[in-house]
């Protein structure tokens, strides 16, 4: 099996907020990687976890899958996700799946995080 | 949609690609090279990549169970209205696609599983899919019109209140 073309890195912005960069392709092979940055991204007790589109270059269906898969846990933990960065092409994908109603789709970081904070 | 079919079609190219994951990418960036003169508009273009990579994803998931030696086919052909991407793999029977319509909210609760959103998918970004197979091929057969700069798909979302940014 081919090696995940992905890296995601996990920076905490404040006690409530973790932000993961995506950088690379969300398919099947990324299974691990997204899980492994979303266990690293909600340590400590964190509310709202932000994922950074900027550097996405491919997703498919699988990684769509993945999403509704993080969702659900992140749903179990009473969290909440959000993402900023995606494409015009993705975020009219978010629409068709209506991931769009689950996870909140921001213009910038900012913009994200400061949703995160108040509510 | 029968006189459409009907007007002469000329082949752009005829591509394959070994069944080795991954590949669908390479698949959906040479048609996207084979189809540029044909002034898609960029958004029509993304969609037609979008399709053409779940396509040949499952046509070697499925179709060729990642058998190297069983390669997919490609053939992209257009006429004055349409254009059209025929994807074949070497599979038996009917092909495989998840038939459940894909439910966020019942995949949230546990009903479906995450995944299947391919079918899906590729419906959502072309204006025709058309499934055909016989004894040892499938095709998928993907459909954009080009006399409209709207495509059908995406004026089917705008009349459902789900106009894209």
């Amino acid at each position: 099996m081919p090696q995940a073309q992905v890296t995601m890195e996990v920076r905490k912005v404040n006690d409530g907020v973790s932000v993961i960069d995506v950088k690379g392709e969300l398919t099947a092979f990324a299974e691990g990687v997204l899980m492994d940055a979303y266990n690293q991204a909600s340590d400590g007790g964190v509310r709202a976890i932000v994922l950074n589109f900027e550097g996405l270059e491919y997703m498919n269906s699988s990684g769509i899958g993945l999403l509704v898969t993080l969702l659900i846990r992140v749903n179990r933990e009473k969290q909440r996700l959000l993402t900023y960065g995606l494409s015009d092409h993705y975020q009219n994908i978010f629409q068709i799946t209506r991931l769009d109603d689950a996870i909140g789709i921001y213009g910038s970081e900012e913009e994200a995080v400061r949703a995160a904070d108040t509510t | 949609m029968t006189a459409r079919r009907n007007e002469a079609y000329r082949t752009l190219a005829e591509l394959s690609v070994p069944s080795e994951p991954g590949n669908e990418r390479l698949a959906m960036e040479e048609v996207a090279g084979t189809v540029e003169g044909l002034g898609l508009p960029e958004r029509t273009l993304e969609r037609l990549k979008t399709a053409v990579a779940e396509a040949t994803m499952n046509a070697m998931e499925h179709g060729n169970h990642y058998r190297e030696e069983a390669p997919v086919f490609i053939e992209v052909s257009a006429s004055e209205a349409e254009l059209s991407v025929k994807i074949t793999d070497e599979g038996s029977g009917p092909p495989a696609f998840t038939q459940e319509t894909p439910d966020l909210e019942a995949k949230l609760e546990g009903m479906q599983t995450p995944r299947g959103w391919g079918l899906f998918l590729i419906k959502s970004m072309v204006d025709e899919m058309n499934v055909t197979g016989d004894e040892g091929h499938h095709t998928v057969e993907l459909i954009l019109h080009l006399d409209d700069k709207t495509s059908t798909s995406e004026r089917k979302e705008a009349s459902d209140g789900r106009t894209a940014p």
